[in-house]
């Protein structure tokens, strides 16, 4: 009994580190701070919330931090567990996977250096953004009800 | 013995009396001067490109309808025609009364069916002015000679007359959904939705006929194209109930839902398509799907 538990003990680190490392959940959150960072500029072009550059700039930060991180986060062996949705192309294709994360990170440069000033501005390039978010999901993304 | 030959002699005739091909005659071809940009409008409720567009490196084109797409589907894997106006390889040889007997009735010019892959149990509900105005607008797009590879069907589904018997059961023109038709939006969305939409042949469940479950309309189903689920769609789930009408036409705009998620699978080539529809034809679906009844 003394010994399990001083095993248990000893590999516990091991244990926390390895959930730590887990690519899958850490990718849901990256998924998940995105879809925060959308939300003011969905609310915005819906004419819901008042436009506001420092808002759009805050998000478009976010989103270059997930097209930076994204592409390490599905290594093999990541492909199943925690309700992932990430669907079996992103292994059978690595190049085009890879490649959709350039062209999301391109995009959202492109509306970074546009320095949006004005709704019409944000509805321009917001566009080219989800376009590149849309030809990710469509091969690479398991849908779910 | 003899009887027993008489009487297989009578079922079979049987069979090829009932399973023939039903095509419509020319007198059913209405005399119509076409209106491009409606034909355009119903290319873009249909999203014919999504299924027919042709695909370079690995990219769809959307606007050259040169086919070669392959649907594996559990009858077999069907092979998607070029329907370009190239006279050989596409359907540029094809009259008025062709196109419309393979909408609306799903049978070839050399009178035989189509297999319901191509989702003619949709097109049949189409008004044959808006099909004239297609294939007007069809006729003036870009020519491609590819030529595509037949089906390849396991037995008994690659017996062409078996589909005659099949359409009898379940080829129908008329509207799935009773709705109020003194009210001409939900008629809009009805008729968009249910013909040149089609959204029911993928997000109706299907029976053991694959033919599409009208006692569980729009009610989600499996995805044949990935191997998730395509969501129900109805106010029968709590989280699409929730989806105002605004929120469903902005969905169809922008491809994005109301928990701020970007659309995906093959229904981002379908809101491509419907994002270029006039605003009115996007809130009449809108109004249309919290019309009919909740799928649970």
């Amino acid at each position: 009994m003394k010994r399990t538990l001083l095993l248990a003990l000893a590999l516990s680190p091991l244990v926390v580190l390895a959930a730590d490392d887990d690519p899958i959940p850490q990718r849901q959150d990256l998924m998940s701070d995105t879809r925060e960072a959308l939300k003011p500029l969905i609310g915005m072009s819906r004419g819901q919330v008042e436009f506001d550059a420092a808002t759009v700039s805050d998000s478009l930060a976010v989103f270059a931090t997930t097209a930076e991180k994204g592409p390490a986060l599905f290594p093999e062996g990541s492909e199943s567990g925690h309700d992932t949705e990430a669907r079996d192309t992103i292994w059978s294709d690595p190049d085009g996977f890879q490649q959709r994360f350039t062209d999301f990170a391109d995009a959202v440069a492109a509306a970074q250096a546009a320095d949006i000033q004005s709704l019409e501005g944000l509805k321009a390039e917001l566009n080219g953004v989800l376009g590149t978010c849309k030809g990710c999901h469509d091969d690479y993304r398991v849908e779910k009800d | 013995m003899r009887r027993l030959l008489v009487l297989a002699g009578l079922l079979l005739l049987g069979f090829w009396w009932l399973s023939r091909p039903l095509g419509l005659s020319p007198e059913d071809v209405p005399r119509h001067a076409p209106d491009l940009a409606n034909g355009e409008r119903m290319f873009n409720a249909g999203g014919c490109g999504s299924c027919h567009g042709k695909v370079v490196d690995g990219e769809l084109d959307q606007l050259v309808m040169a086919g070669g797409m392959v649907l594996d589907s559990p009858v077999g894997r069907f092979h998607v025609p070029n329907i370009t106006p190239h006279a050989e390889a596409g359907i540029g040889g094809w009259s008025e009364l062709d196109f419309l007997n393979a909408m609306r009735r799903g049978v070839s010019p050399d009178g035989r069916h189509y297999y319901p892959a191509f989702p003619y149990t949709s097109y049949a509900k189409m008004n044959r002015t808006d099909l004239l105005d297609l294939k007007a607008w069809l006729d003036q797009m870009p020519q491609d000679a590819n030529q595509v590879a037949d089906h390849e069907l396991g037995f008994p589904y690659s017996i062409n007359r078996g589909i005659g018997l099949w359409k009898r059961l379940f080829l129908d023109d008329a509207p799935v959904i009773d709705i109020d038709r003194n009210d001409g939006q939900l008629d809009l969305g009805r008729y968009l939705v249910e013909g040149p939409g089609h959204c029911g042949e993928c997000h109706t469940p299907r029976n053991f006929a694959q033919a599409m479950d009208t006692s569980r309309w729009l009610g989600g189903a499996p995805d044949l194209e990935g191997d998730g689920r395509v969501p129900n769609i109805t106010t029968g789930r709590a989280s699409f109930a929730d989806w105002s009408e605004d929120d469903i036409a902005y969905y169809l705009e922008a491809g994005v839902d109301p928990d701020f998620d970007v659309v995906g699978g093959s229904m981002v080539a379908v809101q491509a398509h419907l994002a270029l529809l006039d605003a009115s034809d996007r809130e009449a679906i809108a109004a249309y799907l919290k019309a009919v009844p909740g799928v649970e």
